[in-house]
């Protein structure tokens, strides 16, 4: 066995299963208990592979997707038996359904707090029992709605088989379209909100978006599951959308790996091992899958999926790829924007942090803001970027107005930041985490994206080879397939500076960049500043590394406790004594050392 | 309007309140929502229960005896469920889900050693649960009692807070690692925080008890209220808390009067949506800066 063949063993598993999935029929009963089983683990697969998406994807924990399979089911079977609706119609209508009275539902919560949407759904499934209930002249209460009629195509009615391979098509599909989504834009976006949030509204995504995006996928998933749970089991009863039904869905995903592709088709199929397993220890279901939850969430955060990959990753080496020679790139000149500040304000409970501070960084300058630590350095910055609400004053970025504008709006008009302690997305690699840059610049719409149409796979590929270039440009072109999160700190900060020029910044708000760099770090940086400053982009940068500035900063200013202390050309602002004060005590002073 | 359905949303809403309460007491240093609570008022009830009519302990060594095993509970979960993963991330929400694995093995285990029967549960001497004739409402003389206590327990836990430990989880909730660097251990002050918010939902379930009877079954149902009471009071604060006690026992009880009993958590639900529709972070509550 050549490692090259070694290599290709996930695949050939994949394709493999595939494989057995489709050939399953020829070998069981058309009306045997094995087809039922298997039809019904392609639809827990289905739901299971929208769930993933939201929860762990996008983590946000739904505690009630029992819910959302159950108006899936309900949708079909009362539209068909009671209004001789054709099954495709009805369909349409049960996901159309659940994911609108979910978004109603969810609405709210994607405002606040992630937890908030996990009560909000456990609370929606509950209520959505009740009614289901409740509403007896709908829904039939507890006798539930009988004889759901199987589906037909051109006169056809579908037997067990055929179900079988229609259930199966869906799942492929649900799973391609699943992965064309993490690959792209929206995906790498869904992982931000999840874990950065302050990454997703620097590169102008806005969270409650993204968050409403992946909910109404997943909603849609288990409306589509649940149009197909009632054709297979032909009854519908209220007792098949228990609270029970969503912890095992959530279990299912855990299990097999949350944000995997594979996890929820793992945890699936393992999952309808168990039970079998288990048959007589029924009673004690409940607290197993407790305990399992508990013990997974501890112990194996990414699920059996994560495990096997790591296990993986240790037999099958992968080769390192070859780095890229360091080509210089050239780059297009930047159309700076202005920033205007006037009478900037902002109060936290008892310390006021900015008193009435005024600042300019005209169209294609360089300028600092240097102060003592807690003078409201970076606080400007925050109420700039609109990551805080100032109490007063005027922001002008490009001579517009952009105070009260939520901070992923401000950063769509071309103002690009970075963090004081860098702000990447961990788990996505160097050069992922630049593509997210260009969010906002992305033109593909989600259908494109979702059905990788040649216009989005031109695009992407496009954006790719602007990033590679952008990493190149800053130097780290060598690490563009590895994990951001395992970068060197100060590469941190340079691919952080590649996503702000990705996302076509033409202000660059830098919060202290040199911060735990290297001597030869440090001159890496300058370097890169001045190049930056050089095209024409605005740089604001908030930096206690007073050589630096003075290289390349053309203008300076000096903050201390809130207010100007001092502001000019760097020379004469180093002289002058309240700064050295301010910065070094008296005694520096009287010793007459200069910064 | 109905004078008894009034008292019967003032009852039910002490008891939400509490909850709400027992909620903020741990999320106030750890920014994490147990989803176990429910159940923890729950085994509350059952121990006390058992420990009055089984054991036969007098009431206060059966309240003192149910705070502490309740408490200690609580405290384990935090070890073992919570400490672990706030460890691995700050943020990011993997504690929902280990608390709500936790609240699955209490409910199970505990359906395990006691069956699915409600027990009686009467109130401490000279407290009855005998309707009296109160100004044409009929309300018992131990409902009475707990109407006032739970105003005075919310009044001595926000008095709590303004002690130096009070202030110094306070501190940790606004800011860790800032707290940290002025010498307060938040680990330590996250332990005690489950120790006395799990004591607090087993007193919760103690004086629940003599009303909704000490039963398996009483988790998920207090859960949900009490999560609406907090979230409608905004979290974390007590005062709103109990306001929003109040308002989430009285819109249920004048939502079954007035439509059906079967419609009691759908008008409570509308209700929590709506109020975090229009103000997110709750009745009283401010809206709170984003850290970068």
């Amino acid at each position: 066995m050549g490692p090259r063949f070694v290599a290709r063993i996930p695949t050939l598993a994949q394709f493999a299963f595939l494989a057995a999935a489709l050939a399953l029929p020829l070998f069981v009963g058309a009306d045997s208990y094995a087809l039922f089983v298997v039809t019904q683990l392609g639809i827990y697969i289905l739901a299971a592979i929208g769930l993933n998406l939201l929860s762990g994807y996008a983590g946000q924990v739904s505690l009630g997707h029992a819910a959302f399979i159950a108006i899936g089911a309900y949708s079909v079977a009362l539209l068909t038996v009671d209004r001789h609706w054709p099954f495709w119609a009805a369909a349409v209508v049960g996901m159309a359904l659940s994911a609108g009275l979910g978004i109603v539902a969810a609405l709210p919560s994607f405002r606040l707090n992630t937890w908030y949407f996990a009560f909000i759904t456990l609370a929606f499934a509950l209520v959505f029992e009740k009614m289901i209930v409740e509403w007896r002249w709908l829904t039939k209460g507890f006798a539930g709605v009988v004889g759901v009629p199987a589906p037909s195509l051109f006169g056809h009615d579908f037997g067990p088989r055929a179900l079988y391979y229609l259930v199966a098509a869906s799942a492929l599909a649900g799973f391609l379209l699943v992965r064309n989504i993490v690959r792209s834009r929206f995906g790498r976006a869904f992982v931000a909100v999840r874990d950065v949030e302050p990454a997703a509204l620097a590169v102008g995504a806005s969270p409650q978006r993204v968050k409403l995006l992946a909910f109404v996928i997943a909603a849609a998933f288990a409306g589509a599951a649940g149009a197909f749970f009632a054709v297979q089991k032909t009854v519908v009863t209220p007792d098949d959308f228990t609270a029970d039904f969503s912890i095992f869905f959530l279990l299912t995903i855990v299990l097999g790996g949350l944000g995997t592709l594979w996890g929820p088709v793992v945890g699936a199929l393992v999952f309808f091992l168990i039970p079998e397993l288990l048959a007589g220890l029924a009673s004690w279901r409940m607290l197993i899958y407790g305990c399992l939850l508990l013990a997974l969430m501890l112990f194996a955060p990414h699920g059996l999926v994560g495990a096997m990959r790591q296990g993986w990753r240790r037999i099958a080496r992968r080769s390192p790829a070859a780095p890229m020679a360091a080509r210089e790139v050239s780059h297009p000149p930047i159309a700076g924007l202005s920033l205007e500040i006037a009478g900037l304000r902002k109060r936290f409970g008892g310390v006021l942090a900015l008193d009435g501070v005024d600042f300019t960084a005209p169209a294609g300058a360089c300028c600092a803001i240097v102060g003592p630590n807690g003078s409201g350095k970076t606080t400007l910055l925050n109420l700039a970027s609109g990551y805080y609400p100032a109490d007063a004053g005027t922001v002008k970025i490009g001579g517009a107005e952009t105070r009260g504008l939520a901070a992923q709006r401000i950063a769509a008009r071309g103002v690009g930041r970075t963090f004081q302690t860098p702000r990447l997305v961990n788990e996505l690699t160097a050069v992922e985490n630049v593509m997210l840059g260009a969010y906002r610049r992305e033109r593909s719409g989600f259908i494109a994206t979702a059905l990788r149409l040649p216009s989005a796979r031109a695009e992407a590929k496009r954006l790719r080879a602007e990033a590679l270039a952008y990493l190149a440009f800053v130097g780290v072109a060598d690490r563009a397939d590895l994990e951001a999160g395992e970068a060197p700190h100060g590469q941190q900060r340079l691919i952080e500076i590649a996503r702000a020029m990705m996302g076509g910044a033409r202000l660059i708000l830098l919060d202290e960049p040199a911060a735990g760099l290297s001597m030869s770090e440090l001159e890496r940086l300058e370097q890169l500043i001045v190049r930056i400053r050089d095209l024409g982009a605005t740089i604001v940068i908030v930096e206690h590394h007073l050589d630096l500035v003075a290289n390349i900063a053309g203008h300076v200013m000096v903050l201390d406790r809130g207010v100007v202390l001092a502001s000019g050309a760097p020379a004469d602002v180093f002289r002058n004594e309240a700064v050295m004060r301010a910065y070094m005590g008296e005694r520096a002073l009287k010793g007459g050392a200069p910064a | 309007m109905d004078l008894d359905t009034l008292a019967h949303g003032l009852v039910a809403g002490s008891l939400y309140a509490l909850v709400a309460v027992s909620f903020n007491i741990l999320y106030r240093p750890s920014n994490v929502f147990n989803f176990a609570q429910g159940e923890l008022v729950m085994v509350g009830a059952m121990t006390f229960a058992s420990a009055m009519s089984v054991a036969g302990m007098p009431w206060i060594v059966a309240f003192a005896a149910t705070l502490a095993l309740v408490g200690m509970i609580c405290l384990v979960e935090e070890r073992i469920a919570v400490a672990p993963i706030l460890k691995r991330a700050q943020t990011g929400t993997a504690w929902v889900i280990t608390t709500l694995a936790v609240s699955l093995i209490i409910s199970n285990l505990v359906g395990r050693i006691w069956g699915p029967d409600p027990i009686l549960v009467k109130p401490p001497e000279p407290l009855s649960m005998d309707s009296l004739n109160v100004a044409g409402v009929r309300i018992s003389s131990y409902e009475v009692a707990l109407v006032i206590c739970t105003v005075a327990l919310v009044a001595m836990v926000e008095r709590a807070y303004q002690t130096l430990q009070g202030k110094a989880v306070m501190a940790v909730a606004e800011d860790r690692e800032a707290a940290l660097m002025r010498g307060i251990d938040p680990g330590r002050l996250g332990r005690w925080s489950f120790f006395i918010g799990g004591a607090f939902a087993g007193m919760t379930g103690v004086v629940a008890a003599p009303i909704l009877y000490a039963s398996t079954s009483l988790g998920p149902d207090l859960l949900l209220k009490g999560f609406a009471a907090a979230a409608v009071g905004s979290i974390g604060n007590n005062r709103g808390a109990l306001i929003a006690g109040y308002i989430i026992g009285l819109t249920e009880a004048f939502g079954a009067a007035l439509l059906s009993p079967g419609y009691q958590e759908a008008v409570i639900f509308l209700v929590v949506l709506g109020v975090l529709l229009l103000r997110p972070e709750g009745l009283f509550g401010r809206p709170s800066a984003r850290t970068v």
